[in-house]
C-alpha cells in the first residue's frame, strides 16, 4: 500500500493493473449514491457519478499508483441541465410547429460526431495518473468517421465489414489519446481482428439459422394442420406463440454471447497492439469465455437481487478487466514514469468544459 | 509515524503538472500545511488555501497546494483525523454514511420503500404528464408508421367479401359515435392477418386492423366481432399504448439515473426488452377496455356481453381455463368473461330502472 514499496520491474515483463476495491466498501458508496439521489429528486446523481468514477479510478492500480478522475459534481451538473433544457425547448418547438422535429433530428445528427469527440475528450482530461493528466486531441470529423460511418458500414455489411469499423474507431481513440506530452498509438491488423470476428459470426449465424429453422418448422406444422378442416388456426397459433418463444430465448443469448466475445475480443487486438510513446507496449489478455461468464453471470444476480448485488457486480468485473491488462515499459519505470510532463490544454485545472455525450471511454 | 507529533501524515509530492515524485510528509507548522521532503520544505500554504480531496472508500487522498504542487497520501484516517480538529464533525459526512455499518441496513431499507413508492406514485404521475404534454403528431407519426410497416410484412389485402365488411363498417361506427373522439376519430382497415391469425389491433392514432381470420373465427356472429372492436376502440381512447411506451421508457430512464451505471448488460435488456414489453397492454388497461367495450355495445343498442362470446370461442379453442397468472399481463380469459357479464348485467338493470 505504501507508495514507497515499488515492485521491482524486470526489463521486458508486463505489468498488470489491479483493482483494490472491494464489493462490501463499494456497496456503502452505491447505496448511498441511490438514497441521496432519490431524496435530491435525481440533481444529487451528477455527484454522486463523480463518487462512483473517483471510486473506480482511484481504485485502478498500475506501477503501484492509481488513476484520479477529477470532475466534479457541479460540471456535470451544468452540462445535464443543458442537456435537459435544450431537449425541453426541442420537444416545445416541436408542439407549435411538428417541422422543428425534422429540423432538430438533422441539428442532432450533425452534432453527434461532435458531441461523442467531447466526450471523449472530456473524460480523457478529468482522468489522470501520476498527477498527469490524459488528453484527447481527436476531430468531430475523425469520430463521424470512425464512429458514425463505421457503424453504418458494420450494419449495412450484415457485421462482414465490421472488424474495418472496430479498426477505424480503435485507431480514432487511441491514436488521438495523449499521457502528459507522450502519445498513445495503435494500428490492429485487420487479419488478428478477423480472427477474434469468426467465432462470434458463427455463433451468430448458428442462432440465426437455428431459430429461423424452429419457426419454419413450427409455421409449416400448423399450416398442414389447420389447412384441413378450415376452422381456423387460433390453436395452433398458440401452439406456434408457445414454440417460438424458446427460440427467441436462445437466439437472444447467442447473439448476446456473440456480442461479447467480438468485444472482448477486439479489445484484446485492439489493446495489445497499442503503445504509449512509441515504445510502451501495451496489453489485455481477457479470456473470451470467462469475461462472457463474468458479463453473463453479473446481469442474472443484479436482476435476481434487484439491483442490489450491482456493487459486486461492477467490483467484479473492474477486477477481471484490470488484472488482463497491461503495460511494458522500456527502460527503468521509475525514471520513464517520471519524466513525462503534462502540456497543453488539459494543463488548467480550472478550465470549464461540459461532459457532452459520455461515450464510456 | 507517531514519534513526530507535527506529522499529519506520509505519502509522495509531485511538483505541478508533473509526474515526478517526491517521498514526502505532511506537517503543520505555525498554523499552515506543509509538504517537506528529504529535509526541504516542497510547499507550504495555510490549511484554507489547500484544496483537500474528499474521501471516497480508502483511494489515495490529494491535497493541492496553491502552487499547483500536489501531495498524494494513502493515509486517509489520519487525513480525516486532521480534518476533523480543523472543520469539526460535519467534515466527511458523505464518507460516514457509507462506512459499512449497521446503518446501511436501514438506508438500504429506505432505498427499496423509496423505490416502491417511486414505482407506485411517482411513475403513473410521470407517464400522466408526459401524456398531456405529447402533441397529437406522435400517435398519427407512430400508427401511420406502424401500418405501412405492418402492411409490408405480415399483412395482405382482405379476401372478405364487399357485403361483409360493409356489415361490420356500419356496426363499428355506431359503435365509435359513442366514443370520445366520435366516429371521425376512428377508421377500420380490412386485412388479411397472414401470420398473426385471427387477430384485431388499435394503433395510437385510431386505425383499427381487423383480420379476415378473426371474422372467418366469429362465423357469422357479428356482434361477436363488434365485442372485439369496441375493446380495441377503448384502447385507442383511453391511449393505452401511449401509456404503456412512457411507462416503460420511465422506468428504464428511472432505473439509469437513480443506480447510476447498471451495467452493459442490464442497460440493454431495460431498453430492448421494455420494447417488446412496450408492445403489450397492462392488465389494468386490458379491463378498462373490456368494460368500455360493453359500454359502447350497450348504447349502440348491441348485446353488451358479446365480448365474453368471444373469449368464451378462445377458451375452447385454446383451452385457456387458467386463472389469473401473475406472469401474464393478460387477466384469464373466465375472470375476464364473468366480469364482462356481469357489468353487462348491471348496465342492463340500471337503464331497466330508468
Amino acid at each position: 500500500m505504501e507508495f514507497q514499496a515499488k515492485p521491482p520491474v524486470e526489463a521486458g515483463k508486463f505489468e498488470r493493473a489491479s483493482f483494490t476495491g472491494n464489493a462490501s466498501e463499494y456497496f456503502g458508496i452505491w447505496i448511498v449514491n441511490v438514497l441521496l439521489t432519490i431524496i435530491t429528486l435525481g440533481i444529487y446523481s451528477a455527484w454522486a457519478k463523480v463518487r462512483r468514477k473517483r471510486y473506480f479510478n482511484g481504485n485502478t492500480v498500475i506501477l503501484g499508483r492509481a488513476f484520479e478522475y477529477h470532475a466534479t459534481g457541479k460540471q456535470i451538473f451544468i452540462g445535464r441541465v443543458i442537456v435537459f433544457a435544450f431537449l425541453i425547448v426541442v420537444n416545445l418547438l416541436t408542439a407549435i410547429n411538428p417541422l422543428f422535429s425534422a429540423v432538430t433530428t438533422v441539428l442532432i445528427l450533425v452534432a453527434l460526431p461532435w458531441l461523442i469527440m467531447r466526450g471523449l475528450r472530456f473524460n480523457a482530461r478529468v482522468t489522470s495518473y501520476r498527477n498527469v493528466r490524459f488528453d484527447f486531441v481527436g476531430s468531430a470529423g475523425g469520430a463521424f468517421v470512425a464512429i458514425m460511418l463505421g457503424s453504418i458500414v458494420a450494419f449495412i455489411s450484415l457485421g462482414i465489414l465490421a472488424p474495418l469499423a472496430s479498426r477505424w474507431s480503435w485507431r480514432y481513440v487511441f491514436n488521438n489519446l495523449r499521457y502528459g506530452d507522450r502519445a498513445f498509438s495503435t494500428d490492429p491488423s485487420l487479419g488478428s481482428l478477423y480472427r477474434v470476428w469468426i467465432l462470434p459470426a458463427l455463433m451468430f449465424l448458428f442462432g440465426a439459422f437455428v431459430s429461423t429453422a424452429i419457426i419454419i418448422s413450427i409455421a409449416v406444422a400448423s399450416g398442414a394442420l389447420s389447412g384441413g378442416d378450415g376452422v381456423s388456426s387460433e390453436e395452433t397459433i398458440g401452439r406456434f406463440a408457445f414454440a417460438a418463444f424458446p427460440a427467441v430465448v436462445l437466439a437472444f443469448l447467442l447473439y448476446g454471447l456473440a456480442g461479447l466475445f467480438y468485444r472482448a475480443g477486439v479489445r484484446n487486438v485492439a489493446w495489445s497492439a497499442a503503445k504509449l510513446d512509441g515504445r510502451h507496449e501495451l496489453l489485455s489478455d481477457l479470456s473470451r469465455w470467462r469475461f462472457a461468464w463474468i458479463a453473463i453471470s453479473n446481469v442474472i444476480v443484479t436482476i435476481f437481487t434487484l439491483g442490489l448485488m450491482r456493487p459486486w457486480a461492477a467490483v467484479r468485473l473492474a477486477r477481471y478487466v484490470n488484472e488482463h491488462t497491461g503495460i511494458r515499459i522500456h527502460g527503468d519505470p521509475g525514471q520513464v514514469m517520471s519524466s513525462i510532463e503534462a502540456t497543453g490544454a488539459a494543463i488548467s485545472a480550472e478550465y470549464m468544459d461540459m461532459e457532452g455525450f459520455d461515450f464510456g471511454f | 509515524m507517531a514519534s513526530d507529533p507535527a506529522v499529519i501524515a506520509r505519502g509522495e509530492w509531485h511538483p505541478a503538472n508533473s509526474s515526478h515524485a517526491t517521498p514526502s510528509v505532511l506537517r503543520a507548522e505555525n498554523g499552515r500545511l506543509v509538504a517537506e521532503g528529504e529535509g526541504t520544505v516542497l510547499a507550504m500554504a495555510v490549511p484554507e488555501r489547500v484544496e483537500i480531496s474528499p474521501r471516497v472508500g480508502s483511494i489515495p487522498r490529494r491535497l493541492t497546494f496553491p502552487d499547483g504542487s500536489v501531495l498524494e497520501t494513502r493515509d486517509n484516517d489520519a487525513i480525516d483525523a486532521y480534518l476533523r480538529t480543523q472543520r469539526g464533525a460535519r467534515s466527511g459526512f458523505v464518507h460516514r454514511l457509507e462506512q459499512f455499518h449497521p446503518r446501511l441496513i436501514a438506508i438500504t431499507i429506505a432505498v427499496i420503500v423509496l423505490a416502491a413508492s417511486i414505482y407506485r406514485f411517482a411513475l403513473p404521475a410521470l407517464v400522466e404528464v408526459a401524456i398531456l404534454v405529447t402533441p397529437p403528431f406522435v400517435p398519427e407519426m407512430i400508427g401511420s408508421g406502424t401500418l405501412a410497416s405492418l402492411d409490408k410484412t405480415v399483412l395482405k389485402p382482405t379476401e372478405l367479401p364487399e357485403a361483409e365488411r360493409q356489415a361490420i363498417s356500419e356496426g363499428f361506427e355506431k359503435l365509435a359515435a359513442h366514443s370520445e373522439g366520435g366516429k371521425q376519430a376512428y377508421t377500420l382497415n380490412f386485412r388479411d392477418g397472414g401470420v398473426i391469425g385471427p387477430n384485431a389491433l388499435a394503433l395510437p392514432d385510431g386505425n383499427l386492423i381487423l383480420t379476415d381470420d378473426l371474422v372467418k373465427l366469429a362465423a357469422g356472429d357479428r356482434e361477436m366481432i363488434l365485442g372485439v372492436l369496441g375493446h380495441e376502440i377503448a384502447h385507442v381512447e383511453g391511449e393505452h399504448s401511449l401509456r404503456q411506451l412512457y411507462r416503460v421508457a420511465g422506468v428504464a430512464a428511472l432505473v439509469m439515473l437513480i443506480a447510476g451505471d447498471v451495467g452493459s448488460g442490464v442497460e440493454d435488456i431495460l431498453t430492448q426488452g421494455g420494447a417488446l414489453v412496450a408492445l403489450s397492454y397492462s392488465r389494468s388497461a386490458e379491463a378498462e377496455a373490456d368494460r368500455r367495450s360493453v359500454e359502447f355495445m350497450n348504447a349502440a343498442g348491441y348485446d353488451p356481453a358479446a365480448l365474453a362470446r368471444f373469449f368464451a370461442l378462445l377458451e375452447e379453442k385454446l383451452g385457456d381455463h387458467g386463472d389469473t397468472s401473475m406472469l401474464s399481463s393478460h387477466p384469464g380469459t373466465p375472470q375476464r368473461q364473468q366480469d364482462i357479464r356481469k357489468y353487462s348485467q348491471e348496465l342492463k338493470s340500471r337503464s331497466g330502472a330508468r
